[in-house]
């Protein structure tokens, strides 16, 4: 953007009705060192046609002339040019008049006496327009972004979603005739047939599970309903009763804090203490898991936690851990696909939180996620 | 008395038409049914005007049999599942044979349009095989034995 400050001319528009106070305005200027033309008009219409025509850098006005006026010139500015500097020049105004003045929309004033102050006066209001323009143009800017990221969002959302539903297809074929091979030709083939057939469907099962995470991890945490408020202790319920099995086959004890109500859709509320609790259960080495669900209020937000007493995480890896398909253990030791955590991430980002993992290995692991605090709609709002 | 109401029946192998476009769903739906151990007839379209032809015995289908059940398929080139569903069930001389929607579609809305079009049930092939199996045997026990197909009366 050009700097109008640096050495660009500016073009001035004055409504003076003295010409020789227009001598005197000129000459303070130049005194400045401002580089400017300037123009005089004294009449609504002349000014009108200058607005028009040269759509001038600033604006210098008295406040009364014999057949106009400061405010009315300011207002005829404000309508058709509403960010170019207007400055009122005037050789006497009163306290009333000066604050009516700028809260119509006038940049500054100067009264002829101070004649002195103009040049600071012509900077500053020019500096504040440009400092104005910079962030209306940043803005604009960031909204244009934001609006592109939710859009390629919502395309890669959409293309996760269809190819992992078309990757099915042919996959349902593999995996159905690799089987059918193997019930009925197993044993009557080499036994190299039938190792190699094994790999081939080890490998469908591992495909498989891939594309319904990630076909899982593509509708997790999507704008679908609005978000309402939800009590976290009837979301957890939910979950631990969905985890009914594993807690009795594992022998966790869990314990939890009483839970707030927060802005959310309670499905998926459920699914992140799910994951949180299923992970903790899963990721332990003998003992009987220990699992806590606590809640404190800090700082304009609910900071949720899910300890553990399991094998923990080193540290340098507790960033990965939340991106799709990261894993940490082979399949072997622990199963899963490594989507779990990249949904819970999701669900929380959906909600406005932030989530992430405090452990040292073999101490057990806490994982933290945060939900705004849901304040109800202020009273004076319903009344007035 | 019972020998005489058992004449009444059709009591020949149970005639099924498969909707299907795609040969490999063909051959497994074939080879599974034959392990099911129902006397059967598969007939198999590969779309919906090859299903409509098929049905109103037009075409290179004169001579076909009507069948007692249609397994079909929502997604077919040409005139898909979804319009052969309205267009049997609005067909009064088509209307009474039971019709079980089977595909991979799990979307909401088309579940729900497969019922508002009157399927009699809508099934998700699986891709595990002896899921699949037990998909094939769960429709041939209930369809083909349990149910009393309208078939067995013309």
């Amino acid at each position: 953007m050009a700097n109008p400050l640096s050495n660009a001319q500016l073009q001035i528009l004055m409504v003076e009705d003295d010409v020789i106070d227009k001598e005197l305005i000129e000459d303070e200027l130049r005194r400045a060192e401002i580089n400017f033309t300037a123009r005089r008009v004294e009449t609504r219409d002349d000014f009108l046609k200058e607005l028009k025509n040269v759509s001038p850098d600033v604006i210098l006005s008295d406040y009364s002339l014999p057949h106009f006026s400061g405010l009315e010139a300011l207002q005829l500015v404000k309508e058709r040019m509403p960010s170019t500097p207007f400055i009122l020049v005037t050789g006497s105004l009163t306290e009333e008049t000066a604050v009516e003045c700028m809260k119509a929309g006038a940049s500054d004033y100067v009264i002829k006496e101070h004649l002195v102050r103009l040049g600071s006066a012509v900077r500053g209001a020019l500096e504040r327009k440009i400092a104005m323009e910079e962030k209306e143009w940043a803005q604009a800017e960031f909204r244009k972004i934001a609006a592109d990221l939710a859009r390629s969002n919502q395309e890669l959302e959409r293309f996760a979603y269809v190819a992992s539903h078309d990757l099915q297809e042919p996959l349902r074929m593999v995996s159905n005739f690799v089987q059918l091979l193997a019930r009925r030709y197993q044993g009557r083939l080499d036994a190299d047939a039938d190792d190699f057939i094994r790999f081939v469907v080890d490998g469908v099962k591992r495909m498989k599970n891939l594309i319904d995470g990630l076909l899982e991890y593509s509708r997790a945490g999507r704008e679908g309903e609005q978000l309402v408020p939800t009590d976290c202790g009837e979301a957890l319920n939910q979950a631990l009763e969905n985890l009914r099995v594993t807690i009795q086959e594992s022998n966790a004890s869990i314990t939890r804090d009483p839970l707030p109500t927060v802005l959310s859709e309670s499905v998926q509320l459920t699914e992140l203490f799910q994951n949180l609790i299923g992970n903790a259960m899963k990721f332990h080495n003998h003992q009987c898991p220990r699992v806590h669900i606590g809640v404190q209020c800090h700082g304009g937000e609910w900071i949720f936690s899910v300890r553990d007493n399991g094998i923990g995480i080193d540290p340098k890896y507790t960033e990965r851990i939340f991106d799709v398909f990261q894993r940490l253990h082979s399949a072997h030791k622990y199963p899963g696909t490594g989507i779990g955590l990249a949904i819970c991430k999701k669900i929380v980002q959906r909600h406005g939180g932030r989530i992430w993992v405090e452990s040292q290995p073999g101490q057990g692991a806490t994982f933290y996620f945060t939900i705004p605090l849901f304040e109800r709609e202020p009273t004076w709002k319903k009344t007035s | 008395m019972e020998k005489n109401k058992l004449r009444m029946f059709n009591e020949g192998p149970v005639e099924i038409l498969l909707v299907e476009d795609n040969p490999g769903d063909v051959r497994l739906t074939r080879e599974i049914f034959k392990e099911c151990n129902v006397p059967h007839v598969l007939h198999v379209v590969k779309d919906g005007e090859e299903a409509m032809a098929f049905l109103r015995q037009e075409g290179d289908y004169q001579d076909v049999k009507r069948p007692a059940l249609i397994l079909l398929d929502l997604n077919l080139p040409c005139k898909d599942g979804r319009e052969v569903l309205a267009e049997i069930k609005k067909d009064g001389a088509l209307q009474r044979i039971p019709i079980v929607v089977l595909t991979t579609s799990a979307a909401k809305e088309d579940i729900f349009q497969a019922y508002q079009l009157h399927a009699n049930c809508y099934i998700l092939k699986p891709v595990d095989l002896d899921q699949f199996q037990n998909v094939v045997q769960g429709l041939s026990e209930f369809w083909l034995r349990i149910v009393e197909l309208p078939s067995r009366y013309e």
